[in-house]
């Protein structure tokens, strides 16, 4: 059952241009040449309960724009939305009290004092009822490793803990909906991976997520499903699996031979790298060449030392999606 | 219907005190700045009625008015400030700041009406300095004025409550600009020039100002018709400043709302 349904949804915003030297910008004092900039072009999804997002794009490319819309922070110019039976700009007080956010480059928490009192400030503005603000509290605080941490001053906090406090501001009152903006910004591995535990847990308890992010590890290791933004259209959705398989049935090969490379220049294989002439990476396209004929025949004539072979790393399909002209 | 409107009045006072602790408490945790603050806010407050000191003590004065009596005028512009200021002007500051950086965003995703949020998190205790201020003067010139009747009282306080309405609605068209003119610290400044003309009694300026003082923008309700009120001196087109505070602030209410509508975030 869809939880969130957008119908083409547009927004246009008014810009100014101004020139990069002197004299434009004394100019542009005077006269403003208007820019209009069309950041999404009738975008449609639908999104089901307890699913749990990835949506991707360069920048630029018009996330931000619909994530704050569907946040109730921006009207769109035209559209519809659609989350929970409520319209996000035009019910935004009851609709927000169903959702949470996690900006991974604003923070929620006040600097000075401990990350405790700014939950406590949240209790207030949510009213959430004494017991169940307790027991959520320490719930998550337990989960994340914080019980000798939300006492302390927030500026004494490293990132990482400051943005698991992040999680805990942004969902104590429990949220159907929660909107992640960069949640693993700066992180280190540990860190990310108490983060993306947390997420996977929240969501098997039945949060929906939707995860914007440039870390690709995030979505590989989160979303099951992807949509990709590009110049304000959707050029991707759909799963995890269908997403790998974009760009065809490919591997990423690494290989060391013994002799020279001698059979790279044929159909199916597009060199990445060439490290040496003994050594190359290279992508193969499994539906013009079979893996077991071309590692046959690569080892008869430069006899393989040492391979790799692996899925084509979702870096690269993203690249692809994100250079495509719409 | 009335019990919901009770308990929506109990939420917002209980958040609006809990913003303030939490406030106080972020501004403590820097004492030293915390009590030079209020000091320099008080000293600064205070060189107005200075000025009003030396003119009398020149042997010039504001006619029809007595030094005393002009100190009784500014302490009360000066507590009206006093209260306006920590407790709600703080939105103004608190909205340039957040719509640049922004964090204005924040206040978006909360569940509260987005004019209670930018106040619950703009409580600024530096400007409690103008409150003691306030406080000092009004009760050094009440000293000087013989007792009061009751009535003086009740009036002086029903036009403060108005005087404490202008300045809210000052807040909200100042606040409403804010928002859509990113980054513009110079209204404040305006602001503030334009304000105080209420530190003066609305007689010494010409006609036509006292009636744009009184009717356009109601700056004489700040001091100078509260004070005469309690000193029982001639009120002249106190009503319709009265009006004018209720229209003004019915303006800035439908101002701040509209440019709200108009909020563009910043990148992301």
């Amino acid at each position: 059952m869809s939880i969130i349904k957008v119908d083409k949804l547009t927004k246009t915003f008014t810009t100014y241009e101004r020139g990069g030297t002197f004299r434009e910008a004394l100019k542009s004092l005077i006269i403003r040449k208007k820019k209009i900039v069309e950041a999404l072009k009738a975008v449609s999804f639908e999104i089901g309960e307890g699913e749990l997002i990835g949506f991707l794009g360069p920048n630029g490319a018009g996330k931000s724009t619909t994530l704050k819309i569907l946040t109730g922070i921006l009207y769109p110019t035209s559209g519809s939305v659609e989350i929970m039976g409520y319209v996000p700009w035009k019910d935004r007080r009851k609709y927000v009290a169903n959702i949470g956010a996690v900006f991974g480059q604003k923070s929620q928490l006040l600097f000075d004092i401990p990350p405790l009192d700014s939950f406590l400030l949240n209790q207030s503005i949510y009213n959430i009822p004494e017991q169940t603000f307790r027991k959520t509290m320490k719930e998550m605080v337990e989960m994340l490793d914080l019980e000798k941490i939300v006492r302390k001053p927030t500026r004494q906090l490293s990132l990482g803990e400051r943005m698991k406090c992040e999680f805990i501001m942004a969902m104590l009152h429990q949220p159907k909906i929660v909107f992640l903006d960069e949640p693993t910004i700066g992180l280190d591995v540990i860190a990310k991976g108490k983060i993306r535990e947390f997420i996977l847990e929240q969501n098997k308890k039945g949060t929906t997520f939707i995860l914007t992010t440039h870390d690709l590890e995030d979505v590989e290791h989160l979303a099951r499903r992807v949509i990709v933004v590009n110049h304000g259209e959707i050029v991707f959705d759909n799963t995890m699996d269908r997403l790998r398989m974009h760009l065809g049935n490919k591997k990423s090969v690494r290989v060391t031979t013994h002799n020279p490379l001698s059979s790279l220049n044929q159909p199916g294989i597009l060199i990445r790298k060439l490290h040496s002439d003994r050594e190359a990476e290279f992508e193969l396209d499994l539906s013009r060449l079979k893996l077991n004929e071309f590692i046959k025949r690569l080892n008869e004539e430069s006899v393989i030392s040492d391979m790799s072979i692996e899925n084509l790393e979702i870096e690269t399909i993203i690249k692809d999606l994100y250079g495509r002209e719409v | 219907m009335m019990r919901k409107k009770t308990s929506s009045i109990y939420q917002w006072i209980k958040i609006y005190f809990h913003g303030m602790k939490t406030s106080l408490a972020s501004r403590m945790a820097y004492r030293g700045d915390f009590f030079m603050s209020m000091i320099i806010m008080m000293v600064v407050e205070l060189f107005g009625p200075l000025v009003t000191l030396l003119i009398y003590h020149n042997g010039a004065s504001f006619p029809g008015w007595e030094r005393h009596e002009v100190l009784l005028l500014q302490g009360t512009f000066l507590l009206s400030r006093g209260i306006a200021f920590p407790f709600f002007m703080g939105m103004v500051w608190n909205t340039i700041r957040r719509v640049q950086e922004g964090t204005y965003d924040l206040l978006l995703i909360k569940p509260r009406s987005i004019l209670q949020m930018s106040i619950i998190t703009a409580f600024d205790s530096e400007d409690l300095g103008k409150l003691i201020g306030g406080l000092l003067l009004f009760f050094y010139a009440l000293k000087s004025v013989p007792a009061l009747p009751l009535v003086n009282w009740g009036v002086f306080l029903l036009l403060f409550v108005f005087s404490l309405i202008t300045m809210f609605a000052f807040g909200l068209f100042m606040t409403g600009l804010g928002i859509v003119w990113v980054g513009n610290y110079r209204i404040y400044e305006i602001f503030i020039s334009t304000m105080d003309f209420g530190l003066y009694p609305r007689s010494i300026f010409t006609k036509v100002f006292q009636s744009i003082i009184t009717w356009v923008i109601p700056i004489s309700l700040l001091g100078s018709f509260p004070a005469s009120a309690l000193l029982g001196k001639e009120m002249t087109g106190v009503f319709g400043a009265m009006a004018c505070s209720i229209g003004f602030l019915l303006l800035g209410l439908w101002f701040f709302h509209r440019m709200a509508r108009n909020y563009t975030s910043a990148g992301g």
